[in-house]
């Protein structure tokens, strides 16, 4: 599996740097690396980052911030008939110091994108961010002078839920594939341990995916009855 | 019958009695009526006599309380003028006589040259924003305003969008970057100045603290920015910010079809679904001509009433959760969900189904319907007891919203209040059952009113509104007409499939319609609906075109967000949180 690769050391940033400010390589499974071949210490650190990912994931505590439509069906998904508490991700925070990941829920304007960047620059690591909607994807059918063409113009996004706004259940798949994209991370365990590089994996598209299967329909159910 | 014909409450005698008092006062030559199809006289007036006029009208005697709309239009490039006054810019104000329901609009023309109008807003207060806006999105400057600056676009703008020469697409400029030093300045931009807007930093013997609320917080509904002094807990003076959510919605219309545009009024006030169609349709349908069929009609409303359920229990929720109380979010958004089950299975969508149609709506009732429907119905009553019961007899909800900013009907006119915040102040206002519209005068129900016009009256009427809305759909079952869900009109979009299959020519037609879409002659049309926050209205312009030359979306939370500092100046913070949660208000409808 690919790695990409980010340093905290890497973001000196300048007066014309753009956002996002971290650079990014692509590299190879740190674990695959020749000093991690040793049986010993090798399974121990690959114990110890899947033991820690494994708390990671199931505890992601969600910034509560909202733009338009999407918000209220990611709203939804915190209610009783979605229950996101299922996956350990209810104890939505007003703050974003004390939250893991924030949901660009709706449409990001050209006014609020520099404090959208603020909000997350304050939200502490790690932090992950999911571009909930069309709109929050590439400005979807909002090509309009106030719009941005995508929050991913300036931040980094590890999961984008596709919709219109999307149904609460696709935002829980979303939600399940940050999940699994963080089981396969690789982060500091400690600031004297190791690499002090994050590696978030490469996850597979789900569009190739799914094409096989998605494909082989060919009748779709009638709007004629319930 | 017909059912969605223009309303018919406007007997042209009332209509001359407004602009025959305004010839005998300011003489044949100060009025110059315009012909269109809004149902309400559309006079120009002069520039110079604008200020009398309105002062003429907002008298007594003629008792127009409120400024419902205040707008302009480009006109620069719009070539079905005739019979009109030479302009390059319109500005255009839509006054409402609630107690006398009648409207008049005034239209003033503006040269390229000398784009400026004396500010109306010491005849009506709420024309401040409106001002805002139109200086912000057309450059027409109004002598004498507060404080004329940007309303919607960031204080960092260049240029002025509704104008006909601003490009409409983000991809027509450079892509979007966000460079440190640029964030940073934006961020500089939208600090709050107090002396900008002539508050003192302290009094004679302490400082005064200014609280940024938003643009993102918890109980601000969304991107919503409000600034206060405090002194301690009490709000000396408080400024809302908005623009956050500006979609350009108005500029979009100018460049989509008539038909492609439904989708994006959906998104308008985005908890009403396909209630934010409904203006927009009847509005073109005035346009072309048509008449829906009575099913059409009656389908409309039972979804638009569904929505009205599904947005109350939101606001419902949120409004008690804004006080405190965490539970009630839970049992509505239950509801919610009960309700989109029906509107999916019926429309195919939860949120924006954009699902009428010019001519009718999309397709029509599923089989099964009535059952799926009629379960709603019977497990909604008491659910709705139970959160009276629980949440607005509670001693805490009372407490913390009996006489919380409270207003008068008086002081709801004269901020542009309409719809459930307005009828809580006991004023009986509903355009359902004052101008019907959509087949509403069939309908058997009640309009509620409140008596006290403050944060629970707001909350409860919204309550008894979805009794009444669940009285509705209970008729539009019992009673669902048969016949086509589209009228038979060859404007109708997209026309019925059978008739594509006649010919080569209905080949063509039918083609034709749907790409390029329908051809709408010139004229004006206006409608107006009792939408779930208030009155919604669409002033549509066509210039003989596929596209509207403009399209004029008046919302209500517009006003009811301007209303804030008024109300809340001497109250405590809690109690504007209590406020804001009353009010019910997305941000897409004010800043569209």
């Amino acid at each position: 599996m690919a790695y990409t690769l980010t340093r905290a050391t890497d973001a000196v940033a300048t007066e014309n740097s753009r956002y996002p400010l971290n650079e990014r390589r692509r590299v190879e499974d740190p674990m695959k690396q020749q000093v991690h071949r040793n049986v010993f210490t090798g399974k121990l650190e690959e114990v110890l980052n899947s033991a820690v990912n494994w708390g990671r994931k199931n505890s992601l505590w969600p910034y509560n911030f909202g733009l338009s439509c999407c918000y209220v069906e990611m709203t939804t998904a915190f209610t009783a008939p979605h229950d996101i508490a299922r996956f350990g991700a209810e104890v939505i925070r007003a703050s974003p110091r004390q939250a893991d990941f924030m949901v660009i829920a709706g449409t990001c304007f050209l006014k609020m994108a520099p404090v959208i960047q603020q909000l997350y620059d304050q939200m502490l690591e790690p932090k992950w961010v999911i571009s909930m909607g069309s709109c929050a994807n590439s400005g979807g059918m909002y090509d309009i002078y106030s719009v941005v063409q995508g929050v991913d113009k300036f931040l980094p996004v590890d999961v984008y839920v596709p919709g219109c706004p999307p149904r609460p259940e696709a935002f829980l798949q979303g939600l399940q594939l940050l999940q699994d994209s963080i089981q396969e991370e690789r982060r500091p365990l400690s600031w004297v341990v190791g690499d002090q590089g994050v590696y978030r994996a490469e996850m597979p598209s789900q569009r190739e995916k799914n094409r096989e299967w998605r494909i082989q329909a060919t009748e779709l159910r009638t709007p004629d009855s319930i | 019958m017909s059912v969605a014909t223009p309303p018919p409450d406007t007997p042209t005698t009332r209509h001359d009695a407004v602009v025959e008092a305004l010839k005998r006062r300011f003489g044949e030559q100060g009025v110059r009526e315009q012909a269109t199809l809004t149902g309400w006289p559309v006079l120009w007036v002069a520039r110079e006599a604008l200020t009398e006029v309105l002062g003429f009208l907002r008298d007594k005697s003629q008792a127009f309380e409120m400024l419902y709309d205040l707008s302009a239009i480009d006109e620069r490039l719009r070539s079905h003028r005739r019979d009109l006054p030479d302009a390059d810019f319109t500005v255009f104000y839509h006054l409402m006589s609630l107690s006398r329901n009648r409207d008049v609009i005034l239209k003033v023309a503006l040269g390229e040259t000398d784009l400026s109008l004396p500010s109306v807003a010491s005849i009506y207060p709420n024309a401040n924003w409106y001002e805002r806006e139109v200086w912000d999105m057309f450059g027409i400057t109004f002598e004498g305003h507060p404080h004329l600056t940007r309303i919607l676009m960031p204080p960092t703008w260049n240029g002025h969008p509704l104008r006909k020469d601003h490009h409409a697409r983000a991809t027509e400029f450079d892509p979007y970057t966000l460079t440190v030093v640029g964030q940073d300045k934006e961020q500089q931009a939208l600090k709050f100045d107090p002396e900008h807007w002539g508050m003192r930093r302290k009094h004679d013997d302490s400082e005064f603290m200014f609280l940024n609320l938003g643009p993102n917080h918890p109980s601000a509904h969304g991107a919503f920015r409000i600034v206060l002094q405090l002194d301690g807990e009490e709000i000396i003076d408080c400024v809302p910010d908005i623009g956050y959510h500006h979609r350009g919605a108005e500029k979009m219309a100018e460049r989509q079809s008539w038909h492609s545009f439904i989708p994006y009024t959906d998104r308008i006030d985005y908890t009403g679904g396909v209630m934010n169609n409904l203006p927009y349709v009847l509005a073109v349908e005035k346009l072309a001509g048509i008449q829906v069929t009575e099913r059409a009609a009656t389908i409309r409303v039972m979804l638009a009433e569904m929505f009205r359920i599904t947005s109350h229990l939101l606001f419902l929720g949120t409004y008690l959760q804004d006080l405190g109380a965490m539970t009630p979010v839970f049992f509505t958004f239950t509801d919610r969900q009960k309700g989109y089950e029906v509107i999916e299975a019926i429309t195919g969508f939860r949120m924006h189904p954009a699902w009428y149609r010019i001519g009718g709506v999309a397709h029509d009732l599923p089989r099964g319907w009535e059952k799926l429907v009629q379960g709603f119905l019977d497990w909604m009553p008491k659910r709705l007891r139970e959160y009276e019961r629980a949440m607005m007899e509670n001693a805490i909800v009372r407490e913390r919203t009996r006489h919380v900013a409270a207003h008068t009907t008086t002081e709801a006119l004269a901020w542009g209040i309409t719809g459930p915040n307005l009828r809580a102040t006991g004023f009986d206002f509903d355009l359902r059952k004052q101008r019907p519209y959509s087949g509403y005068e069939n309908f058997d129900f009640e309009i509620p009113v409140g008596s006290n016009g403050d944060a629970f009256d707001r909350g409860q009427l919204r309550i008894d509104e979805m009794r009444q809305s669940l009285r509705i759909i209970q008729q539009c079952v019992d009673h669902m007409p048969a016949g086509d869900y589209k009228a038979d009109h060859p404007l109708t979009t997209p026309p019925p499939r059978e008739r594509m299959l006649q010919h080569i020519e209905t080949l063509i037609t039918h083609f034709l319609q749907v790409s390029w879409g329908p051809v709408l002659k010139p004229n004006e049309s206006l409608q107006m609906i009792e939408a779930t926050k208030g009155i919604n209205g669409y002033y549509l312009t066509s210039d003989g075109n596929t596209m509207s030359y403009r399209t004029r979306i008046r919302t209500p939370s517009f006003p009811h967000l301007q209303h804030i500092p008024a109300l809340m100046r001497g109250g405590f913070v809690p109690d504007l949180i209590a406020h804001l949660g009353s009010i019910d208000f997305v941000m897409a409808d004010v800043d569209r």
